[in-house]
């Protein structure tokens, strides 16, 4: 039915020919700019690809249509993080996403049973996770690790640069793979900042002179190498992005 | 493109960054630019100026690949997004989020470079916190222990000292030192006055006028340790405990776990969430469409979802059935609250049920959504001449004419408007005239009549102070004198008659009192504009007359026919009347202007007043027609019945003064301006009534006179010839028959429509049932 949806515009073969992470890739894509269009916060979305990565990982890949657990995804993280959607804002939208430009569906029985399908996958989301749908995310820390930084650094080489804009958007991107799940959200938030800080060649004031480095206060159990393997991850993402698409 | 970041992390990456950036944005005409001029080695301008901080560079292939690929987005403009130069205070609250002590105090930084990099950092109108160290006669030396604004950084242990110079004590009382104010040991909270970043030496001033702008509202001087920032204490908790980690710290903090914090922090770093930043290509909010958001998409789907219904109610509407409609209607509306068909379509059946006020609010609101759309605005004309219509059938001239305009504000082209406008404003002339007319014709009849027939006026004179005394004397009710009269012509028949015209009276009376005002308008506004020139209304003289005695004439006929074969004439009307109705069970086209329309009325007429024998349509038509009416009446009942009738004409002059009396404070309130003819008129009104009302009390005997000079010629109009009645009424009166006819087609035609809507519905009323 939910495949009935995208029988515009989807690339049908992708989910038998295309690798786990290719798909996954673009489920997230479609989660990211969904959730942008139903007016999602950043934590909601984090939440709503973290549900889906970790819903996938414990799942064969073929049982499920992925895109229909991407939006009982959507669904399910706007309501644990608290910012309730309606189902028929997300069937209007991922409608749009599959048949862009297609008028919005009629509020006819298909649409109640697309509807349906959305809460029962909820469901099943639900159980298959154990419940266990609220996680801490790096948002949070990288956000108080900024403020510090931003603290210790030189106030116009701050407002200069970008940073916090860059490693925001970072964050963000992240998610289309699975790093989330594999990597703890303080380790996250500072390869994040790192990586903004290193885009745009602004050095920690006086990093060197320092007994601990700045990334070893946020996170006592990082090391160099840690940061390093994230940072590559989250490149690599951005190498994914012009293979995919 | 940001040069300067752009140079900044080519700085930092070296040449390896260069070459791949000019590899990757080849294509990109802001780097080529950029780069182009890096291009040649011997200008690479930032790369060869740190030679030493080579071994700095980070050789990270990786990363540099990523920057060079996303650059145009890393070093766009658009991400500058904060800006905002002004140093906030440093009066976080816990709650909001965890305030930590600073980084450099768990860097573990040594104190040289601390103290360097503060007075790098510091600038003007920062506020810092500090004791007093030593008071002096120039001023006092304060060591610095934390900063108030600005950056948060631990200074406590770097033993910076800042002079407050004695200018920049605030005096305290009119006499004395102001330095005896303060204390060694007390904690100062100040603004920083200058900066000797070479010397290392700060001045600071207790004045607020060292702050910005923005601060200026803090108060500087002496604090208590309370009011040290939360950061320090942090700060200071932190020395105590130095094993204590970032990490637990801000996690025990109340603000990490408040559910805001996320937005909070946001905003404070000027983060965007509604146009979230992303280096994913395909993620660039700017390049969504507004269509694809779940609003409009929302919009756009209830909108249609609206319009589904809007057409089943459409559907019910055209079979009749008008709640079903309205209900699809105001489901539409539920949905989507501004859907401009429904709207529409709701107005067409509120106008359709008569209820002209919803209509014209629906129609005005769909218009508001919606300007341009055409039915709207062509059932909104409609609706507000027809408005415009029963207004001018409510005798609220001054509100029709207002409808009528805005129909033509809405449309110029709309020539029924036009058509009711001009009509209205010539039919208030009419009147006018027709009024000062009667005025002139009671002269001029009253003098004939003295010359011609003194010797009858002198017993018709008589008749009436006969008449008047008795009507003093009587005091039968109503009832009975319609019981009674007629009495004459026994038949059961002749009574119902009686008492159906005994209505008629008395709806004529309250007609003629109406229409008396009108008059009394038309008189005052035509007066004005006799005061600025005739040129205005040029109307022929004999219209309005000749519209009048055609009409009673009609009246008198129909009389005639009543009083001779009575109860055939019963059955004759009725049969008409039914005839009537059931021509206007033919359903008319909304908004059709047809011919029958006076049929419809009529049975509309009959329909709703059942009783009811036939009511002129213009009252005033009646001013006169009920006078003739009545005396005939009176003439041929017994005296009771006259007194009866005297009082009442009695009472309706009465009324008419009462009206006019009524008038006064209305017509008072307004300004006498010259300018708006309708005010000025109004004002005028008042007087010309007030004079109007006095002549009439003047003119009364005669006038009943010549009333009922005029009831002898309907006496011997019934014996005899019609030609007496001609004579005695004057020349004025033309003797065709069909001329009513004519009239009734010089209706006004949104009133006919009026009618034929009004009648229509009540068709529908009856049939629904048959329907259900």
């Amino acid at each position: 039915m939910e495949g009935a949806l995208r029988d515009g515009g989807g690339n049908p073969v992708e989910g038998q020919l295309a690798p786990p992470a290719k798909v996954h890739f673009r489920v997230t894509r479609f989660i990211m700019e969904a959730g942008v269009k139903l007016g999602l916060q950043s934590i909601p979305i984090a939440t709503a690809c973290t549900i889906y990565h970790k819903f996938v990982g414990e799942s064969a890949l073929d049982a499920y249509d992925p895109y229909l657990i991407a939006m009982s995804a959507i669904y399910l993280a706007g309501k644990v993080e608290e910012q309730h959607l309606r189902t028929r804002d997300i069937i209007n939208v991922s409608n749009r996403y599959f048949n862009s430009g297609s008028e919005p569906l009629e509020l006819d029985a298909r649409f109640w049973e697309l509807r349906d399908s959305i809460v029962q996958c909820e469901l099943l989301i639900l159980r298959v996770l154990r419940f266990q749908v609220s996680f801490q995310h790096p948002h949070k820390y990288l956000l108080h690790y900024l403020i510090s930084i931003k603290n210790w650094m030189n106030r116009y080489s701050w407002q200069r640069t970008p940073i916090s804009v860059a490693a925001w958007a970072l964050l963000r991107d992240s998610y289309h793979g699975a790093l989330c799940l594999r990597f703890r959200a303080q380790h996250i938030a500072v390869a994040v900042l790192h990586l903004a800080l290193q885009v745009y060649g602004v050095e920690v004031p006086a990093d060197s002179e320092a007994e601990k480095p700045w990334w070893q206060v946020f996170s006592d159990d990082l090391t160099k190498p840690a940061i390093d393997s994230i940072v590559s991850d989250l490149v690599h993402i951005y190498t994914m992005d012009t293979q995919v698409s | 493109m940001d040069r300067d970041l752009l140079r900044q992390s080519l700085n930092c990456h070296g040449p390896s960054l260069l070459s791949l950036l000019r590899s990757e944005q080849h294509d990109n005409p802001h780097f080529r630019s950029l780069l182009g001029s890096a291009a040649e080695p011997a200008r690479g301008p930032p790369l060869q100026q740190f030679p030493g901080r080579k071994e700095k560079r980070i050789d990270n292939i990786e990363i540099q690949q990523f920057i060079s690929k996303k650059a145009d987005l890393l070093f766009a403009l658009s991400w500058k997004s904060d800006a905002q130069a002004v140093s906030e205070v440093n009066e976080d609250h816990e709650e909001h989020y965890a305030v930590m002590p600073p980084l450099e105090q768990f860097m573990e930084i040594p104190s040289m470079d601390r103290r360097e990099l503060f007075f790098r950092d510091v600038e003007r109108g920062d506020i810092v916190i500090g004791r007093i160290s030593s008071i002096r006669e120039f001023g006092f030396f304060m060591v610095l222990i934390c900063l108030g604004s600005g950056i948060m950084r631990d200074i406590s242990h770097l033993e910076i000292t800042a002079l407050c110079p004695l200018r920049d004590v605030p005096p305290h009382s009119n006499h004395g030192d102001p330095l005896s104010y303060y204390q060694t040991g007390d904690i100062i909270r100040a603004g920083i006055k200058d900066i000797d970043r070479y010397h290392e030496k700060l001045a600071v001033s207790l004045y607020s006028s060292s702050l910005p702008p923005h601060l200026a509202s803090i108060k500087l001087g002496v604090i208590t340790s309370e009011e040290l920032p939360l950061y320090y204490r942090k700060s200071v908790e932190l020395d105590s405990n130095s094993l204590e980690s970032y990490e637990n710290i801000m996690q025990s903090s109340l603000g990490f776990v408040n559910p805001g914090v996320v937005e909070y922090l946001l905003g404070k770093l000027g983060i965007d969430e509604s146009n979230p930043p992303s280096l994913m290509r395909g993620l660039q909010s700017k390049n969504f469409s507004e269509d694809d958001y779940a609003s409009a998409l929302r919009k756009k789907q209830s909108a249609s979802w609206a319009l589904k219904c809007v057409k089943i109610g459409v559907d019910y509407f055209k079979v009749g059935r008008h709640v079903d409609a309205m209900n699809e209607y105001n489901k539409a509306l539920e949905i989507d609250k501004q859907n401009v068909e429904a709207l529409v379509a709701r107005g067409a059946l509120y106008a359709t049920k008569g209820s002209l006020n919803k209509a014209i609010e629906d129609f005005e609101l769909a218009l508001e959504n919606c300007p341009t759309h055409r039915n709207a605005r062509k059932y909104l004309c409609q609706t507000l001449v027809e408005r415009g219509g029963q207004l001018e059938e409510e005798e609220k001239f001054l509100n029709a004419e207002s409808y009528y305009k805005k129909a033509l504000a809405l449309d110029e082209t709309f020539t029924d408007a036009e058509d009711a406008l001009q009509k209205l404003h010539k039919y208030m002339q009419k009147s006018l005239e027709l009024r000062e007319k009667q005025a002139e014709k009671e002269e001029k009849q009253k003098t004939k009549k003295i010359e011609t027939s003194a010797e009858k006026l002198r017993k018709l004179l008589k008749e009436e102070k006969r008449l008047k005394k008795k009507k003093r004397k009587s005091t039968s009710s109503s009832s009975s004198v319609s019981s009674t009269d007629e009495s004459a012509s026994s038949s059961s028949s002749s009574s119902s008659s009686s008492h159906r015209r005994h209505k008629k009276h008395k709806k004529s009376r309250s007609e003629s009192s109406r229409s008396s005002r009108r008059h009394c308008s038309k008189a005052s506004s035509s007066q004005v504009d006799d005061d600025r020139g005739e040129e205005y209304y040029p109307l022929p003289i004999n219209t309005t007359a000749s519209f009048l005695n055609q009409k009673q004439e009609v009246e008198k006929f129909l009389e005639k026919q009543d009083r001779l074969p009575y109860p055939k004439t019963q059955v004759k009307e009725k049969d008409r009347y039914s005839l009537c109705s059931s021509s206007a069970e033919i359903p008319d086209d909304f908004g059709g202007r047809s011919e029958d329309s006076r049929d419809s009325y009529n049975s509309y007429k009959t329909q709703a007043g059942s009783s009811k024998t036939e009511k002129p349509y213009k009252s005033e038509r009646h001013f006169t027609n009920r006078r003739d009416s009545s005396e005939s009446f009176f003439r041929s009942s017994e005296d009771k019945i006259r007194n009866y009738g005297n009082r009442r004409f009695d009472r309706d002059v009465e009324g008419r003064k009462e009206h006019s009396r009524r008038w006064e404070p209305g017509s008072g309130r307004q300004p006498p301006s010259p300018a708006s003819s309708e005010c000025s008129g109004k004002s005028l009104e008042k007087y010309k009534k007030c004079a109007y009302s006095g002549s009439r009390d003047f003119f009364k005997p005669e006038q009943r006179y010549q009333l009922n000079a005029n009831q002898g010629e309907y006496e011997r109009e019934d014996n005899g010839g019609e030609d007496l009645k001609t004579e005695a009424l004057g020349e004025d009166r033309p003797s065709s028959k069909d001329q009513p006819e004519r009239v009734k087609k010089n209706l006004p035609q949104n009133l006919l429509n009026i009618f034929n809507q009004i009648a229509e519905f009540e068709k529908e009323k009856g049939n629904k049932p048959k329907n259900k």
